[in-house]
């Protein structure tokens, strides 16, 4: 009896421990919701940034004066990668100049595409295939008044049971015929990784 | 009495092992309610509006004012959440916005903002509506929801 009772016991302790192997499975996740799979810069930090830097600009009194009869026209320089990792700043100023496109307040020029609008118009102008009189013209782009720009810096420290990491990043917008600064703002993320207990 | 004592400690072992088997590394889905509003339009009182679908957050966390007022034509909301808990609260909040008619906008583009709230902090947080078609807001803070492993 007591064999029976040892090896009963073996074998649902080995069935419990074999029960707790990983399974994969794929599921759709919530993208607004917030990330932590590590410390690296990630899509909540992305969405912060991009979130309160665009709120703070839309709340600033300076631009509530240059939007007040206007939609200024803006570009966005690149924001510079100052940080030890490998991060899409294009997508920060993506995100931001949506964001501001959409509140209604700016318009914007895409730098990005100029050599593909040169392509589009010199086609029309010069391939013989589009009527000149519905071709768009030449010369007729408006200029960029103002021009959004930033940097993303960060300072890493690493012990043995903890690590932490520091964002900062900053935005300045242009007046780009004064070359005065009329506005900038700075955000902070800080993450820490460390060791958690377990507690039943 | 040798044998009764084995029969009864054999089925024990049976019992617990079938138990502990069956809830073995089961994920358990994290609790994700938490205390929010309905939409709120400027100048209505938010204590009429408010709800609160997990008691046991409620205990720890409240919603102690919301303010909104215009700016630069955008709706600015001010969201007060105070802690009545000694410890630190690991907390998530969202913003949602409707247009005059009711109807929500920039659906599904409004992310949750982590916020750690100390032990006993009262802490606001800003809200910009996205255009200036936004007539009307709601909210929802919840804890920050974690995949425990039941044993």
């Amino acid at each position: 009896m007591k064999k029976l009772v040892m090896i009963t016991s073996v074998v649902l302790t080995l069935t419990l421990v074999a029960g707790c192997t990983n399974k994969s499975a794929v599921r759709y996740g919530d993208a607004n919701a917030v990330e932590t799979t590590d410390i690296s810069f990630g899509s909540t930090d992305l969405q912060k940034v991009a979130g309160e830097m665009t709120d703070s600009l839309l709340l600033s009194p300076v631009v509530g004066t240059l939007t007040a009869n206007t939609r200024p026209i803006m570009f966005v320089e690149s924001i510079k990668n100052k940080t030890s990792e490998h991060i899409d700043t294009e997508s920060i100023t993506d995100s931001i100049s949506t964001k501001l496109l959409r509140s209604g307040k700016f318009r914007f020029v895409d730098m990005g595409r100029v050599e593909a609008a040169r392509k589009q118009l010199d086609f029309q102008q010069n391939s013989g295939m589009v009527d000149q009189n519905k071709a768009m013209q030449f010369g007729k782009q408006v200029g960029a008044q103002y021009m959004l720009y930033g940097n993303l810096a960060s300072i890493v420290k690493t012990n043995q049971d903890q690590s932490d990491v520091y964002y900062k990043f900053t935005l300045r917008l242009m007046d780009l015929e004064s070359g005065l600064v009329e506005w900038a703002d700075e955000t902070e993320i800080r993450k820490t990784k460390g060791k958690e207990f377990v507690s039943w | 009495m040798n044998t009764t004592i084995s029969k009864r400690s054999f089925l024990l072992i049976a019992a617990l092992s079938t138990t502990l088997f069956i809830s073995a590394c089961k994920n358990v889905p994290p609790v994700t309610s938490g205390t929010g509003t309905d939409q709120i339009a400027p100048g209505q009182k938010f204590s009429k509006h408010l709800q609160v679908h997990n008691p046991e957050l409620a205990t720890k966390l409240h919603i102690s004012d919301i303010r909104s007022r215009t700016n630069n034509d955008l709706l600015e909301v001010n969201l007060s959440l105070t802690s009545t808990y000694k410890k630190t609260l690991k907390l998530q909040y969202q913003f949602t916005w409707f247009d005059k008619d009711g109807f929500v906008l920039e659906a599904g583009k409004s992310p949750w903002q982590p916020l750690s709230l100390h032990g006993m902090q009262t802490a606001t947080v800003p809200g910009l509506a996205p255009t200036n078609q936004v007539a009307s807001f709601s909210l929802y803070v919840r804890e920050v929801p974690e995949e425990f492993f039941k044993f």
